[in-house]
């Protein structure tokens, strides 16, 4: 039998072997290099922070002067005025987005450009295999069809590990010679029990990246298993990518109205709101919606391995 | 002598329809093993049921006595097949899609690759990518992947499809060599009845999903059949055999008088005709063909 080692490095083979996951990486480079040189065309220096950082403290006051305030905005709005006190205080420059590292955490928005190529690769894994024909060949073998599975989904999430990796190396190097490496030192302010500590950067450029994975990781196993249950890689593409557009909409519109939004899949795939937002339902905590991320996760992944076990191949 | 493969009343529905009823047959080592059907017949869909793509609804497949539904892993190492048309990795080269199916098999060296490829006479465009390759070139790809692993039971869905002359007549010659020499056992469903009757050793005849019959060429041979006899004079002749057996079927050709007779009958005809003092100048047997055979029991042109 096949070590799980060896299908995977086959399963490599078929992705990095053709044309368009280079494409793919070639698209996310080029994405990375055109955001970093519109952001520094477009953004306009501010001639003295400590006078824009007092205005929006003056701000931040007034708000919360209002005693209508739900407690969750408060808590936040509190969070941000203590923030930006402490950097009067300390003399810490706000992170411009024309700087090393406010490029470096705004790219972390090209994530969903990522989970865009890696929706297209989970989709074709199973689905092509079927439309190639190459499925009945590879099925032949004294590997178990959950082994293959395995393999297969392993290798796609491996491509998403890849392709975050060379994002980070991709800005990480833009964003030095766009915009320089003067202000490297400046710390990340967090906002810890009641304190606000200064915390190191790359961490929370890290963080960030993380954070915003969720929804990567949940597209692309819903992708998946469209994949594995239709055979069919167009619909599982534009499936997945309807409803990463539309579902975190709804969803919003949703909860408005109804508590219960608090279960759906997009109520919970934005976990940067829990460290610096609001939650979208009142209640709903980090831990609430990694839970609710894993339900999910557990759901997609059986279905997925329950119909490739048990279809018959007549492709 | 253990079966290589069983078949136990293989059955299989799709939706309402039975595809397969109730198959039941065994394929020795060392024996090359023909799949005759007219279309639709189900030979695909069996073939599939013994790879394990497809679900049977009953009954049960053995290779080398394990169940391939128990125990797929296990009974599927000694398998190498191709099912229906050998598709590959287009985007990969000949080289590449055989080093995939190398690691998913217990100990394919590079040296076997390369034995095999060399087998298959693809040495000269192996490194190249399969969507540049002939329909033939193709072909002998695939019978490439399934040998890579000398399998004990190799099963071939058409696999002369697409091949010259020279082609068909290699793989035959080596399957009858993988057959008798190395001991496979080989299954080979084809259309190409003169074909199959050269290459294989026992034929199943399917129709509808059923076995119609399982025959052996040298039981083919034995058979009622027609015999040219080649004499003179021929008149005399006609009424010396229509005196012997009043209801056979005779009749007189260019070359001679062609006679449905009985296998051990020759001999006494021939007699009767010399003592008679009739000039024989030739008795030739002219075996029954397999597609004759095939069309007798399928009842002609008749698809599912
Ligand atoms: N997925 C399916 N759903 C319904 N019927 C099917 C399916 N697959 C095959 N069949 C039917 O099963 C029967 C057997 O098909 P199969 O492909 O096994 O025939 P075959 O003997 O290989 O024919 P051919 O000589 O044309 O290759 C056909 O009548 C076909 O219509
Ligand atoms: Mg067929």
């Amino acid at each position: 039998m096949p070590s799980i080692i060896s299908l995977i490095q086959n399963e490599n083979m078929k992705i990095y072997r053709r044309i368009s996951t280079w494409f793919m990486i070639g698209l996310l480079a080029l994405a990375t290099l055109a955001g970093a040189l519109i952001t520094k065309a477009t953004h306009k220096e501010q001639q003295n922070w400590k006078a824009g950082v007092a205005s929006e403290i003056q701000t931040l006051k007034e708000q919360l002067s209002d005693e209508k305030l739900p407690k969750m905005y408060k808590n936040h709005l509190e969070q941000q005025l203590k923030i930006n006190e402490y950097r009067l205080e300390h003399d810490i420059r706000p992170v411009p987005s024309n700087s090393f590292w406010g490029y470096m955490v705004n790219s972390a928005d090209m994530i969903q450009l990522i989970t865009l190529f890696t929706i297209i690769v989970a989709a074709g894994s199973i689905a092509s295999e079927f439309s190639w024909g190459t499925i009945k060949l590879l099925l032949i073998r004294p590997a178990s069809r959950s082994k293959i599975l395995l393999s297969k989904y392993a290798a796609t999430l491996l491509f998403a590990f890849c392709m975050l990796l060379l994002l980070l190396m991709f800005s990480s190097i833009i964003s030095a010679i766009v915009f320089g490496i003067d202000h490297i030192r400046t710390p990340y302010l967090a906002y810890q029990n009641g304190n606000v500590v200064e915390t190191n950067m790359l961490f929370h450029v890290i963080r960030v990246y993380g954070l915003n994975c969720a929804t990567l990781v949940m597209m692309t196993t819903f992708a998946f298993m469209i994949s594995a249950i239709f055979r069919n890689s167009s619909l599982a593409i534009g499936l997945a990518i309807f409803l990463m557009f539309v579902g975190t909409e709804v969803t919003a519109l949703l909860a408005m109205k109804f508590k219960w939004a608090k279960y759906l899949l997009f109520a919970n795939t934005d976990l940067l709101r829990y460290i610096d937002g609001v939650p979208l339902v009142k209640g709903m905590t980090m831990s609430f919606s990694i839970l609710m991320l894993f339900v999910y996760f557990i759901v997609f992944n059986s279905f997925t391995w329950l119909i490739f076990r048990k279809r018959d191949i007549a492709a | 002598m253990k079966p290589l493969l069983q078949l136990k009343n293989v059955r299989k529905d799709i939706g309402k329809k039975t595809i397969i009823h109730d198959l039941s047959l065994e394929v020795f080592a060392g024996e090359v093993f023909g799949f005759l059907g007219p279309n639709g017949a189900g030979k695909t869909t069996t073939i599939r049921m013994i790879v394990g793509l497809m679900g049977m609804t009953s009954g049960e497949v053995l290779i080398n006595g394990i169940s391939i539904k128990k125990d797929f892993e296990k009974a599927i190492q000694h398998v190498g097949a191709i099912v229906e048309n050998p598709e590959m990795y287009k985007f990969l080269t000949g080289y590449q899609n055989l080093l995939h199916y190398a690691r998913m098999a217990k100990g394919v060296t590079k040296e076997r690759i390369d034995e095999v490829v060399k087998l298959v006479g693809l040495e000269k465009r192996i490194h190249d990518k399969v969507k540049t390759y002939s329909l033939g070139m193709r072909q002998r790809l695939g019978l490439a992947q399934a040998l890579l692993h000398k399998p004990s039971l190799l099963i071939l869905d058409e696999p002369t499809n697409g091949l010259d002359p020279a082609g068909i007549r290699e793989i035959r010659d080596y399957l009858r060599k993988l057959a008798k020499q190395e001991g496979l056992a080989v299954i080979v469903s084809s259309h190409l009845l003169s074909e199959m009757e050269m290459m294989c050793d026992r034929f199943a005849i399917i129709q509808h999903g059923r076995l119609v019959g399982i025959e052996s060429v040298q039981e083919l041979s034995k058979q009622a059949q027609k015999v040219l006899i080649t004499v003179e004079p021929v008149e005399q002749a006609l009424s010396i055999i229509k005196r012997a057996y009043s209801s056979i079927n005779m009749k007189p050709t260019n070359q001679g008088i062609e006679v449905s007779i009985d296998y051990e009958e020759i001999p006494r005809l021939n007699a009767m005709l010399v003592s008679e003092h009739v000039k024989v100048y030739g008795i030739q047997t002219m075996t029954k063909s397999l597609e004759e055979r095939f069309l007798e029991m399928t009842g002609g042109n008749e698809i599912a």
